[in-house]
Parts: C-alpha cells; structure tokens; sequence
C-alpha cells in the first residue's frame, strides 16, 4: 500500500515537473535558434573554396539531460511491447538541439561567420541499470569560420 | 523565411548552395499525450499479466491438488516445525483440537498436527502437511471455547481444502512468470508494478480461501455446538485487535474482518439454530496455564 502510493507520487512529481522542464527547455531553445540562426552551421566537409581569408577553430557544445521518472515508466513498459518509444524522443530532440545551440555559441563568442562538418555523438549515462534514471549526453562539435579581424 | 548566405564556388563543382531555414517544430518528437500511452500502456500490462497469471494459477491448481498429502507431509517444514516448537500441546487444546477435527469430515488419509508456540505473536496459521500452529498472543486474547474452536476449525479448513499446497504452487508459478518479465524489461520500476500484480492475483485467492475456511469453520461450530457465535466472537476480538481502517481488501491476504461477518452473517440467516449467549468460556486453569513463560 505504502509503496503503491510513493509510487504514484513519484510518477505524478516526475510527470508534473518534467513536463515543466520540458516546455520551458522548448522555449528556450527556440528563442536561441532564432538568435543563433545567422550561423549556419553546416554538415558538409567542403568548406567554402575562393576566401581563403578565414581562420578555422574546432568549436563545441555538449549537453546532458535526464529522463523523469514518469517516461522512464512509460519507456520500462515500452521495452517489453516494443514500438516507438516517445518519451525518449523529446529527451534526444532537445539534447541534440541544446548541443547545437551551444556549440553555434561558442562560434558567435569567436566571431565565426559558420560552422563547418558538424557532428553529433550521443552516450547514454546509467545505461538501464536498475533504480538509475537514465540520462544523455549528446555533444555537438565543428569547424568554425572566422573571417580575419584584420581589415 | 529562407535566407540565402553564400555560393560555394568550385572548378569541380558547378555551385553550392547553402541555406538557413527555419525547421518546423515537432517532426522528431511524438504529439501524443504522454498520459494516453501510460494509461494503454499500464492498464494493458497490468491486465494481461492479471488474466494470463489467474489462467496459469486456475491450471497449477488442477494439478497441485493431486499432489498425494502424504507427499505434503514428507517436506521439510515438519521437521522445521518440529524443532522450533518443542513446547508440549495443553491437553485442554489436544481436547478441542479432536473436537473440531472430528466434526470435519477430513479424508482419512490426512492428519493434522497442531503446533502451540509460546509467544506473543497474535496469529495462527496452517500449513503445508497438515500443520497448524497456535501461538500463545492469540490465545490469550480469547474468551470462550467457541473463538477457539473458530480459530481451530478454519485452520484445519484450510487444510481440508489444501490451500497451502495450492498456494505455494501460485507462489512458485507466479514468481517464476515475474522473474522473467523483470528480466526482459531489465527495469527496476517496472518489475515492482508487475510484482505486485502478481501479488494482488495470489493474494485475491488466498482471500478467498478465508472465506472458504470461514465458512467450513461456521459449519463445524454449528455441529459443536448448535449456534456460530463463537465466530461473530473471534471476529470482533480481529476488529479491537487492528481494525481494518485504512485497509483495502484488494491489497491484503486477508478479507477485511466486516466483510467476513457479513458473509458468515448470510450464511447463519435463516438457519434454526439456537440463541445467543450460551457460549462456553475457556476453562481458567488453561488460561493460567497460557500465562507462564
């Protein structure tokens, strides 16, 4: 009875504050993608040919985020019937645009006009061990394009 | 709004073109209420694993009851019991024990051995191979003959109708089931709602084999002694004892105690049997006797 009750408890804190965390994520990752939006940042390894007036700097961003107790239920129970796992796919969806957004950051911090051959990498940390929440890390890095300050 | 940044230019290449497009929200991730999926996804489980596991129970019973008693009685737990209840059986409790034993009607293959433990544990169980142990907290808790037969008698009930056998089996069926689910969801939250389940699967037979027991128990009472009052008498020593407030039957081994005077109350109604008021009080030598350490 106890347990049934913390359980519940604990499903509806995970519901109700990940939700919350969730939404203003959201919003805060569209308020900065307009922002950052004049950095394109670019998975091609070509780099742009004829301006040769550019420095090149390696630049980075990484996240982690966790999953709340309630979707990781839901994922538990998903696990066994199989079929999309949706709570995670919000979880992945913001961690990679989080990187992103920190990585385009860092590059407008050092001037960069782009960045260039991006690439993502995902770990997952506490890989289902049992008890754990699971949460990831998703790491965004590029070449940034930063035109000479000389001129 | 598409913006054009720049022309790639390259002799190789006739030209490049690089845009910055605003994506649209949502093409990575589910619109569907989170809610929806836990409730399809709980209540789905939750009743598959109910229905599949009353099934496996109903067919373990079928075989579990032709489990020869004198198996039964060859496990361990009577050697168990016999060590760890060295204390002698009061003659008086011999008597009464013989009295509803009697009144029974058990097979003759099956014997019963009861077991008085000298402490303060307010409970009585039956157990596998004919077992029933009687702890003193309990016993002294009772006024009359007629509790004590009641205790007996639905004890040795259970017996009758092999319920410990069949209960293990459930344990051993459902444990089996669950530790593979556990086991293939590889998640600890997960594995806990399912076991309990399971749980409330097993237990919502073994509420019913109380009533069963009660209703035995009733019937021997009535042979005894004409009237049940003895069980309306240990019912309502349960009810001062704990109560059943804040109790969901659901949840428990046991049927709460009003649900299980209400079923004995339907099942004296209209039945001629005698008044109240004539039962017979423990003798008090066997009273003192429970007292000393």
């Amino acid at each position: 009875m106890i347990d049934l009750i913390i359980f519940l408890i604990l499903l509806a804190l995970g519901y109700g504050f990940g939700r919350l965390a969730e939404s203003r994520h959201y919003t805060s990752i569209r308020e900065r993608e307009k922002e950052l939006n004049v950095i394109p940042a670019i998975a091609s390894r070509i780099p742009p040919h004829g301006r040769p007036d550019f420095d090149i700097h390696l630049v980075t961003g990484s996240v982690v985020i966790s999953i709340d107790y309630f979707k990781r239920f839901i994922a538990g129970l998903r696990n066994l019937l199989g079929g999309r796992i949706s709570a995670y796919e919000t979880l992945l969806d913001r961690a990679r645009r989080e990187a992103l957004l920190r990585m385009k950051a860092e590059a407008r911090d050092l001037g960069a006009e782009m960045v260039f051959n991006i690439k993502l990498e995902t770990a997952s940390i506490h890989k289902g061990r049992g008890g754990s929440i699971g949460s990831v890390e998703v790491l965004a890095y590029g070449t940034a394009f930063i035109p000479h300050q000389t001129s | 709004m598409v913006r054009h940044l720049f022309l790639i230019r390259r002799p190789d290449h006739p030209s490049m073109e690089y845009t910055n497009p605003e994506l649209p929200e949502g093409i990575n991730t589910s619109k569907q209420n989170p809610l929806k999926e836990f409730a399809i996804l709980t209540l789905g489980m939750v009743g598959v694993l109910f229905i599949s596991l009353t099934l496996l129970i109903l067919l373990v019973d079928y075989f579990a009851d032709k489990i020869p008693f004198d198996w039964e009685r060859s496990l361990p737990v009577t050697r168990f019991l016999d060590s760890k209840n060295s204390e002698k059986l009061p003659l008086y409790l011999e008597q009464v024990s013989q009295q509803v034993i009697q009144s029974l009607d058990l097979p003759e293959s099956m014997t019963i051995s009861v077991h008085y433990v000298n402490s303060d544990t307010v409970n009585a169980f039956a157990t596998l191979g004919g077992h029933i142990v009687l702890y003193r907290g309990l016993l002294e808790k009772l006024g009359y003959e007629d509790e004590l037969s009641m205790v007996i008698a639905h004890e040795v009930a259970h017996i009758k109708y092999r319920h410990p056998i069949l209960s293990a089996s459930h344990g051993v069926v459902t444990g089996l089931v669950l530790s593979f689910i556990g086991l293939s969801s590889g998640d600890g939250v997960v594995s806990d709602l399912l076991g309990s389940v399971g749980m409330a699967t097993m237990i919502k037979y073994s509420r019913d084999y109380e009533y069963q027991a009660d209703s035995d128990a009733v019937e021997s009472l009535i042979r005894i002694y004409g009237h049940a009052d003895g069980a309306m008498g240990l019912f309502n020593i349960f009810d001062s004892a704990k109560g059943d407030i804040g109790t969901v039957e659901f949840l428990s081994t046991h049927p709460l105690t009003k649900n299980r005077i209400t079923q004995v109350g339907t099942m004296i109604e209209g039945r001629n049997i005698l008044n109240k008021n004539d039962m017979i009080p423990l003798p008090q030598a066997f009273k003192d006797g429970l007292k000393q350490p």
